[in-house]
């Protein structure tokens, strides 16, 4: 049902101040509602008199139902909810269903942002989170908004958080966001210092288990490539691993492309390595990654320009 | 394009007719109702417009005098008295505006960056552009931490998100009004161009790309626009340290990244590298959608897709590109991946004719501009960026683009022509048209 305001006796006292869209020719003019123009003419009029009331908040979430992207609706929102010392919780309540109407909307994550920030606590969000998840489990703004959580409310060495995030990679262990939210844990919370020798070593154990049983998954590659990298560890220390899955001897028994991308890295810093890496990377050119052949012989002709890997 | 083998599928054609009918239906009658949600991007929807009728050489003969003028007004009817401008006439209160309400109508930053474009490709001679508000309203937009917002609220504070897409918006509007000139011009100060650039390094993933924020996950659209803003302010690493702050720094590790977004994955079905967990699917890919924060637009896409369709597992003719690990591909992607390639030198990375034939033969629509993915309706969006990337391969009959500023170059030296412009930068005569981008 659509609503309007003319006819409404709440709203009398106000004269909608129509859209001004400026002479003849309106750049990207849009077939509006009815329904639409006549409430952005009352968010203009209440607006332009700075009215911060309950009626306010109604018209707000009306206008955000049909365009949750308009930039100041939300401060403006946010203004009245402080102003009415509303409650929060309310807002949250109500934040809910609209998330998941409008999934891919940024506006309603600073909002939601600023109202959990407000309330001063973490609860009731990570089930929030979750039946979003469920709609899109790969949903960036989702996977932000946790990380700001984390951050706010200090959970970075939580142990449930940490759980929940071994989950979602077991889930679907090719959730690159599910990935990238353990590197957030795990490398995030250390603030800059290096990593503990225990913590390397554990990390490294689990993405070569995700590795094997699904090879040809890039997530956790690049995920033990950075622990090794972050851990200031030579490449080679994969060498044996990459072995598993691309023994150079039995070409036609590769599994991975990226095992065969990483020992290119690998025996390009070997003294007299370089031709096993040309032949790592024409393999990937040939036959196990010809989509990205381009690359595989700009990777070649690196090698011949110096003995630095690419 | 190589000469060299030529592959099925090279002799597919850009549907010109259809895409100029597209356009300019688009530009001369009502946009579908179900674009309120970009109400608010109305400034960005009309440069995809008209730039896109620019690229298909158009320009020129759908625009009487009259109406280009007329566009020009409505670019101009949205800059605010104190400067800047608003996305759209969406938060004017006319006469009503006054030094209480205006913090509801603020300046902008994507409503002053795609005006001031839309400017240039109308031909404008920016003349009316309140060139030093909009250049001190930047510097107040940028947070300590180097990052850019999107408007000034209340108590001045810095609203918006925090990530690359401002900063590159910023860059560019800086260009625009005062080329590559680092430090105060006319008394204006300059953005803290050494701060954003270690903002930039900040959001670098450990696999290479970039994203919103430090420590969140690589995403193709970060990527590109923190690499055009780097480029708009001649940050890009270079081969030689020369005491300046670059950013990007390990390039090897990011072009493999971008390499690594081409994919076969593109019908959701397609399970070369996808288990039966694989939950990613095409109706949930719209994550570059809301990264120019557009709204979702109906899409047809979903199971029906690729109904009938031959397995391409086994076959190089289509590539698609995602913009992020295991997503499908999808034709914004196409343009967030390869134009960072374009800018950092490297395109001959990628092989250009499968992916030409990927948006040609797939996701461009019969009746002109290009959907997301199969099977979808074309939007502004996907067809704008599906018509750069062709364009960007050196496709026959479209005008050669900018690549960062999404513009004709002829539109581009248009603007390097202006006589302001030249005056500011110390170009006489004789040196004209050299200022790369
Ligand atoms: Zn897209």
């Amino acid at each position: 049902m659509p609503i309007f305001y003319h006819d409404d006796p709440e709203w009398s006292d106000i004269e909608p101040l129509p859209q001004d869209d400026g002479g003849l020719h309106p750049l990207a003019a849009i077939a509006y509602a009815d329904e639409y123009s006549e409430a952005m003419g009352y968010l203009r009029a209440v607006m332009a008199k700075n009215e911060f009331s309950q009626r306010v908040l109604g018209l707000t979430e009306h206008i955000i139902s049909m365009n949750p992207a308009h930039y100041t609706v939300w401060l403006y929102r946010s203004r009245t909810l402080s102003e009415l010392k509303a409650s929060l919780h309310d807002e949250i309540a109500w934040l809910n269903p609209t998330a998941l109407k409008h999934l891919k909307n940024y506006q309603i994550w600073h909002h939601r942002q600023t109202i959990i920030d407000g309330i001063n606590s973490p609860k009731g969000e990570h089930e929030f989170i979750a039946t979003m998840l469920e709609q899109d489990s790969k949903n960036y703004h989702v996977w932000s908004y946790r990380q700001w959580l984390v951050k706010r409310f200090g959970l970075f060495d939580d142990k449930e958080e940490m759980r929940w995030t071994e989950d979602m990679i077991h889930a679907d262990v090719r959730n690159n966001s599910a990935w990238n939210h353990r590197w957030f844990l795990v490398v995030g919370g250390r603030d800059g210092k290096t990593l503990p020798e225990n913590v390397v070593k554990r990390e490294m154990d689990y993405a070569k288990s995700a590795i094997r049983k699904a090879p040809q998954n890039q997530s956790p590659w690049n995920y033990l490539k950075g622990i090794v990298r972050e851990a200031k560890l030579p490449v080679s220390t994969l060498k044996d691993f990459a072995l598993e899955f691309a023994d150079m001897r039995r070409p036609d028994d590769i599994y991975s492309s990226h095992a065969l991308d990483l020992l290119a890295d690998i025996y390009a810093e070997e003294e007299n390595g370089k031709e096993e890496a040309k032949k790592a990377l024409e393999l990937l050119a040939s036959k196990y990654d010809p989509i990205r052949a381009h690359y595989w012989n700009f990777r070649k002709g690196l090698l011949d320009q110096s003995g630095v890997a690419a | 394009m190589a000469p060299d083998v030529s592959v099925a599928g090279d002799d597919v054609k850009v549907n010109y007719a259809a895409h100029i009918r597209f356009w300019r239906r688009n530009l001369k009658t009502f946009l579908p109702r179900h674009y309120t949600g970009n109400d608010a991007n109305r400034m960005l929807l009309g440069f995809f417009i008209l730039s896109s009728l620019d690229i298909l050489g158009d320009l020129p003969s759908a625009l009487s005098p009259e109406e280009r003028q007329g566009y020009i007004d409505w670019v101009y009817h949205c800059q605010l008295p104190e400067g800047g401008f608003r996305p759209a006439p969406v938060t004017n209160f006319g006469a009503a505006r006054n030094d209480d309400n205006k913090i509801w109508d603020p300046a902008h930053l994507p409503g002053a960056f795609f005006a001031l474009l839309n400017l240039v490709v109308l031909g404008d001679d920016l003349t009316r552009v309140k060139r030093r508000e909009l250049l001190l309203w930047l510097t107040k937009i940028q947070r300590p931490d180097g990052s850019f917002g999107e408007t000034l609220g209340e108590n001045g504070q810095v609203e918006g998100g925090n990530d690359s897409r401002f900063g590159y918006m910023a860059t560019a509007i800086r260009w625009i009004l005062r080329g590559n000139l680092e430090g105060t011009v006319d008394g204006i100060p300059d953005i803290d161009v050494n701060q954003l650039v270690k903002c930039i390094r900040s959001a670098e993933t450990y696999d290479g790309a970039l994203s919103e924020a430090p420590l969140h996950e690589g995403h193709a659209g970060f990527t590109c626009t923190a690499i055009y803003a780097l480029s708009l302010m001649d940050r890009l690493p270079v081969s030689k340290p020369d005491g300046r702050v670059r950013g990007l720094t390990n390039l090897p590790m990011t072009l493999s990244w971008l390499v690594s977004r081409q994919t076969l994955t593109i019908d959701e079905d397609d399970s070369m590298d996808t288990l039966g967990d694989e939950t990613d699917s095409a109706a949930t890919c719209h994550d570059a959608h809301s990264f120019v924060k557009l709204q979702e637009y109906p899409s047809l896409q979903g199971l029906n897709s690729f109904e009938g369709e031959p397995d391409s597992h086994a076959e190089l003719q289509w590539v698609g590109v995602n913009g992020r690990l295991n997503k499908i591909g999808d034709t914004c992607y196409a343009y967030w991946v390869l134009a960072p390639l374009f800018i950092l030198g490297h395109e001959q990375i990628i092989d250009k004719r499968p992916v030409r034939r990927w948006l040609l033969e797939k996701t461009q629509h019969m009746v002109g501009g290009f959907g997301k993915a199969s099977g979808d309706h074309p939007d502004i969006y996907h067809s704008f960026l599906g018509l750069l990337v062709v364009t960007m391969f050196g496709e026959a009959g479209l005008q050669d683009v900018d690549v960062v500023l999404c513009i004709t170059n002829k539109a581009k030296r248009h603007l390097e022509s202006l006589p302001w412009r030249r005056k500011l930068l110390g170009q006489n005569e004789e040196q004209s048209h050299e200022t790369g981008g």
